[in-house]
């Protein structure tokens, strides 16, 4: 048999034998895996890089080799999952580098982090200031998290005392034109329901590039043609606006009759719609 | 606008209100807001209600603008 022929043939079967062996070694992140990880698959590239030109001229001892950098490593993972103990072994601790806004120079030491590493790892966190990290810590993968000071933290909603309203994951229905169906039938809904829709805001379904439904069910697209101005979603504004303005006319109704009766009844309701629309406030406006 | 009409507007804004809130109430996702909505619907509808009762004496009283 000719070389190049050989070359190809073993050249196309390594490829989908690499292909899945890569999808047996795990779907985690290559560039945030721990460094035996990272080394691990370097090596089964190389190895099959060389088994594909030829340079390991025994096709069972390529194999061989192979078989062993793939198989270990996802053994290895098993039992790290079994035991922690293994997995301190294999992957190695955390290091805490900075506790209580100090830093832990015996740690910094351990990991070999300089001073200036450290604060460029902080700077790349939008942190220039040491001040405000109140706990850093190392992981296994190289990456370094941090925990701010309390008082230098986003603030929340919580933090105000603000209720807001939940929000599930909004669902993309529309994609390049075409109505996806999966994420209609999870929102309960079906195509004549966006087809409406897209009635109302006066859209060709052609000219949609992406539409997405929120928790709330509102429609919002985007459209190939950006010069159209499309109606946002007001709807629920409107809705809190109009219950302010019933209340308001409730109040004036009460202002203005003689009737003891009405009058009483009035300012009940009035009272009752101003409690409701305290209480839909997060829904609606937030 | 006589008072009848004014209320007959408010009837209306009222009861457009409670459709709007009652089609988020079913396209809604979360539990907890459509609680919040149904509640907003029970409330709207109890207003409506004595709404409509007080139009029918004031119609009787302005029998005159009966239908505006």
């Amino acid at each position: 048999m000719q070389t190049w022929i050989q070359i190809l043939i073993s050249s196309v079967s390594l490829f989908f034998l690499l292909l899945i062996l890569i999808r047996l070694m795990g779907k985690r992140n290559m560039i945030r895996t721990t460094p035996f990880r990272f080394v691990s698959y370097i090596v089964v590239a190389i190895i099959v890089a060389l088994m594909s030109i030829n340079l390991i001229p025994n096709l069972a001892f390529g194999l061989i080799a192979l078989s062993v950098w793939v198989l270990f490593p996802i053994a290895l993972e098993y039992l790290s999952l079994k035991s922690k103990w293994i997995h301190d072994l294999v992957n190695g601790k955390e290091t805490v580098l900075i506790k209580h806004g100090k830093i832990m120079e015996e740690n910094l030491l351990q990991t070999r982090l300089t001073g200036e590493e450290l604060l460029r790892e902080l700077r790349c966190q939008k942190v220039f200031n040491l001040a405000d990290v109140e706990f850093a810590v190392m992981e296994d993968t190289g990456d370094i998290n941090l925990l701010m000071k309390a008082h230098k933290k986003p603030l929340s909603s919580y933090d105000l005392g603000i209720k807001v309203a939940p929000q599930a994951e909004p669902q993309t229905v529309i994609l390049d034109g075409n109505i996806l169906n999966e994420p209609l039938f999870s929102l309960g809904v079906n195509q004549e329901w966006i087809k409406s829709q897209l009635k109302t805001i006066g859209v060709a379904i052609d000219n949609v590039f992406i539409g997405q439904v929120d928790s709330s069910g509102d429609l919002y697209l985007d459209i190939f043609d950006d010069a159209i101005q499309l109606p946002q979603p007001k709807v629920k504004e409107m809705v809190y606006a109009n219950f302010e303005k019933s209340q308001a006319d409730l109040m004036s109704f009460a202002l203005e009759t003689q009737d003891k009766a009405a009058q009483q009844m009035y300012y009940r309701h009035a009272e009752r719609l101003k409690e409701l629309m305290e209480k839909l406030k997060p829904y609606l406006l937030r | 606008m006589t008072v009848a009409s004014q209320v007959k507007k408010t009837l209306a804004t009222l009861k457009g209100n409670q459709g709007t809130v009652r089609l988020y109430a079913i396209q809604t996702r979360d539990e907890e807001t459509r609680l919040v909505y149904k509640e907003a619907l029970e409330v709207t509808e109890d207003i409506i209600n004595d709404l409509e009762r007080r139009m029918q004496i004031l119609e009787y009283q302005e029998p005159q603008y009966k239908g505006n």
